[in-house]
């Protein structure tokens, strides 16, 4: 790594995921227009770009391996860009293959590990890639275009022009011209692009000089040319622009039966980004708004309560406003609720990513499977789905690789060849959802994993699950290149905890495993246990806390790294390490003694944080800490428990890793 | 004071570029998503110079130089890109529609500072 | 033109920041300290509904931190989207400077302040450090 860049990594790893999951996005176009027997020009520049980004910041890090695959996939994209976007579809499936090594690349990286050296048969593979070089026809399309706009048009764009207009749609230039007031307004190019693009498909954004005017002071515009179904009034509006100022440049024409037919394919692809019909698209910012704002409410209305208790203390008569205030209350909990439900996403945009994956996996592993995707109207939060998807692509991951058979042992066995693997989405209940990913192959090898793992024979499947997600155990005796050594479960199960849910698996030798994921459809409403250690108060969900038991008598254990004592303590007849939450948090040395210890719940070896007193059970709005200064390990967000100080709310099963590596 | 525009796709990479060039005194950094952002801000306040990334969404560095260049006002901003290897045909294109120095990625800290504490003093020297 | 300026101590030192970058002057309550942040992070504190993080300018400057007193102030300040609180030992007055009012700072200044500073004004026989905002907050915003 380049020196004093070290700090970087893990903000590295952190962006290198979204190039990625841009990547995947890409390729996933380019598939849908290569089935069509079309050519995307557009999403091959977009990948190209994806992955020159993700290389140059790989080199700027240091991590060679990933480096040594994004230059070749780099160099095919270019040669396929330079031609029109052609490629074939064998080009996008080693392409794919090569996405998804550094994929695994980048996670080994998020893991503390080394990145892998891909495949030497991968990367020549990548190197001996050639674009087809086929050119898209050039057809005639003329546009009514200011000729400096024109001259900034690839070909591709003009394509894409003539093609949405076949397709109905009107190509038209907006205006968007800056000044420093409506920078400070917050009206810029890239607000301006962002608004037209919900209007419309922009196809290209082109800078011009204009004389320098009391409206233009900066001597510059942007034009905007975009395809719409959008009035002009819309597309102005959105540019911030009149009406009058907006250009057709090219008119739709009728369009061709063919264009009809392939148009009735389209929105299974264009439900990933476009969303759905009748849809309003608002910024996240903008619902986090509300619901910052909506938080104090609540806080507010826990100090009246306790006000309205004191009076009814006093002896006061307080029916009538007792009565109001839980009116009050139920209300608050609904338009809470409405606001909660305007970030909900459809699971069926999560799951549907799931495809890619298996076909890549298809083509890795040498395996026929079929894959069934079913998430019905399911929906949850926009973070849970973008958090849980890669704990799915894990569990879809080790399906493939350790649950589904090669055809001949599917043949022998009796079964098709193909197996089938269902991905289904499921709303258990307006707080809850869940995922289950099942597959019909050979089912979970007990006996195997015991001895792997060099333990007696679980007794059900809970412990069996328990002992497949120790870190780095695989059930396969050779390490696989698919899912890099069973590393998989564990960091699914990490997820999905994390998010408040949990993970089960039932398996049957010869018929197949199926893990089912329970999620909450939200994270911002949480039940909370609230504490007090040193001098401050803290909180932690309920659902990571299995119980609360007495501290007085612990037995003094060795010293961590960084001074936090490990001791025992006695639960249900068994002892098990507890750690000073204090210390754990590096905020004391943990030589206090306690009174309380709170005892982790799930995943994993039993362990006890000390604290010194319990305050109770509350309902609270848990905001994440976003500003850049207060993300820290082990504090997931905070929140107003009503006397107006933010409280924090620790995410304990970060702590345990900080504390269980030796860095508390 | 020099007024320094940095203009990458990249948040970690504009970061680490910050973070390179935060030991040169009185530097203060306006940081540009896009090509088109790059654009805009130069067109609304002057910048003393500009590190700019060669591949970005919507328009690409070559073109940010080449609207740059054509500008009355920015004639002679020094742009200095940044970018990574593999990108030396660009390397053509972009010195010829006018950029002032490339350099690639990856590079070291000192070698990046070492740059830009040329190109602020020349600019002062020859601007004022 | 002129603009205007609130003023600050922190230490033995006198502070100026762009009125335009301050968003609210808040007394030092409820700030509640997070673990495992950098040194100079004060805590979390919450300013109309927002928790936002406290920087502690004293820690921040190198200075030994002081105990919270009557006088102790949030200067609470926008950098890009981020809203963050400086945490300061007194804040009472704003001045009214004008561009010619602010010099850029003695080179000596500029590198012993790691580009806090960039700029000093002198009003009154006073001089005031004009700060930057983005720098002491680190991370500039875009």
């Amino acid at each position: 790594m380049t020196e004093g860049l070290a700090g970087f990594l893990a903000a590295y790893t952190a962006e290198a995921e979204e190039h990625l999951a841009a990547a995947d996005a890409q390729a996933l176009l380019i598939d849908a227009s290569l089935r069509k027997g079309e050519s995307n020009a557009r999403a091959v520049r977009e990948l190209f770009r994806a992955l020159h980004t993700l290389k140059g910041l790989s080199a700027m890090v240091g991590v060679e391996p990933v480096v040594a695959v994004t230059h070749r996939m780099e160099t095919a994209l270019r040669a396929a860009d330079r031609a029109g976007g052609r490629l074939s579809l064998p080009t996008l499936e080693t392409l794919l293959r090569g996405l998804q090594t550094v994929a695994s690349q980048v996670r080994a990286l998020a893991d503390g590990r080394d990145a892998p050296e891909a495949p030497r048969g991968l990367l020549d593979a990548l190197a001996a890639l050639e674009a087809d070089v086929a050119r898209a026809d050039d057809a005639e399309v003329r546009l009514d275009l200011d000729p400096a706009v024109a001259r900034s048009l690839a070909p591709f764009e003009v394509q894409e022009i003539a093609r949405g207009a076949r397709a109905g749609r009107r190509a038209v230039r907006v205006d968007f011209v800056p000044s420093r007031e409506r920078a400070e307004a917050g009206q810029t190019i890239t607000t301006a692009r962002e608004r037209v693009g919900r209007v419309g498909d922009i196809v290209k954004v082109v800078p011009l000089s204009v004389a320098a005017t009391e409206r233009a002071p900066g001597g510059i515009a942007f034009a905007l040319v975009l395809l719409t179904s959008a009035s002009d009034e819309a597309v102005a509006e959105a540019a911030w622009a009149e009406p009058a100022s907006v250009r057709v440049v090219a008119a739709p024409r009728a369009a061709e039966p063919e264009v009809n037919a392939t148009r009735g394919d389209e929105p299974e692809v264009a439900s990933l980004d476009v969303g759905r019909r009748d849809a309003v698209r608002v910024d996240r910012a903008r619902v986090d708004a509300v619901l910052d704002a909506l938080a104090p409410v609540f806080a507010s209305r826990a100090r009246v309560s306790a006000e309205v208790t004191s009076l009814r203390a006093a002896g006061g008569d307080t029916r009538a406003i007792a009565a109001a205030l839980s009116d009050d209350a139920r209300r608050l909990r609904e338009l809470r609720a409405a606001v909660l439900r305007l970030r909900m996403v459809p699971l069926a945009e999560v799951l549907g990513r799931v495809n890619l994956v298996v076909r890549g996996l298809q083509r890795s592993s040498g395996k026929l499977v079929r894959l069934e995707v079913d998430a019905g109207d399911a929906e949850c939060d926009k973070v849970v789905a973008d958090q849980v998807f890669p704990a799915v692509v894990h569990v879809v991951r080790n399906a493939v690789d350790h649950g589904v058979e090669t055809p001949e042992e599917r043949r022998r066995a009796g079964k098709p060849e193909e197996a089938t693997l269902r991905v289904v989405g499921r709303q258990r209940s307006s707080a809850e959802v869940e995922v289950t990913v099942s597959d019909d192959g050979r089912g979970v090898d007990a006996a195997a994993v015991a001895s792997r793992a060099g333990e007696p024979a679980p007794a059900d499947d809970e412990a069996l699950l328990a002992m497949l997600c120790r870190a780095g155990l695989s059930t396969r005796a050779s390490a696989s290149a698919v899912s890099g050594r069973g590393m998989g479960m564990d960091i699914a199960r990490r997820v999905v905890e994390g998010l408040g849910g949990a993970l089960s698996m039932r398996t049957e030798a010869g018929a197949g495993t199926s893990f089912t994921m329970r999620l909450p459809t939200t994270l911002s409403v949480v039940d909370v246990f609230t504490f007090e250690c040193g001098a401050q108060r803290f909180a932690a969900p309920l659902s990571a806390v299995d119980e609360v038991i007495e501290a007085d008598a612990p037995v003094r254990g060795p010293s961590l790294g960084a001074g936090a004592a490990v001791a025992m303590v006695e639960r249900g007849g068994a002892m098990i390490p507890m750690v000073d939450l204090e210390a754990a948090l590096g905020m004391g040395d943990g030589r206090g003694a306690r009174r309380k210890a709170m005892v982790l719940r799930r995943g994993g070896e039993a362990l006890a944080f000390a604290v010194d007193r319990v305050l109770g059970l509350q309902e609270v709005v848990v905001r994440p800490l976003t500003d850049p200064l207060l993300r820290v390990r082990g504090v997931s967000g905070a929140a107003d428990l009503g006397d107006g100080r933010p409280t924090l709310v620790l995410d304990l099963a970060a702590l345990r890793e900080a504390v269980g590596g030796g860095a508390a | 004071m020099a007024e320094v525009l940095v203009v990458d796709d990249s948040r970690v990479m504009r970061e680490m570029i910050v973070a390179c060039l935060r030991s040169l005194p009185g530097a203060v950094f306006t940081q540009a998503a896009s090509g088109l952002e790059a654009i805009e801000r130069l067109s609304l306040k002057r910048f003393d110079l500009v590190l700019l990334d060669l591949n970005m969404p919507d328009i690409g560095g070559v073109e940010v130089v080449e609207f740059v260049r054509a500008q009355d006002t920015l004639r002679a901003l020094p742009v200095m890109v940044v970018t990574t290897r593999g990108d030396e045909a660009s390397r053509e294109r972009v010195m010829a529609a006018g950029a002032t120095r490339f350099m690639t990625k990856p590079f070291t800290p000192e070698a990046l500072a070492a740059e830009v504490r040329g190109l602020l003093g020349e600019g002062a020297g020859a601007g004022r | 033109m002129s603009e205007l300026y609130v003023v600050f101590r922190v230490g033995e030192a006198e502070y100026a920041l762009s009125a335009r970058e301050v968003a609210r002057l808040e007394p030092c309550e409820g700030v509640t300290p997070v673990p495992g942040g950098p040194k100079h992070l004060a805590g979390v504190a919450q300013v109309r509904g927002r928790f936002i993080p406290v920087i502690d300018l004293r820690v921040r400057f190198g200075l030994d931190p002081a105990p919270t007193g009557p006088d102790t102030r949030l200067v609470v300040g926008t950098v890009g989207a981020r809203t963050v609180a400086l945490r300061v030992d007194r804040a009472r007055e704003t001045v009214r400077l004008s561009e010619g009012d602010v010099a850029a700072p003695p080179r000596m200044i500029a590198e012993r302040t790691l580009g806090y500073v960039r700029g000093v004004a002198r009003v009154a026989g006073r001089a005031l450090l004009v700060m930057d905002l983005p720098t002491v907050v680190g991370e500039e915003g875009v």
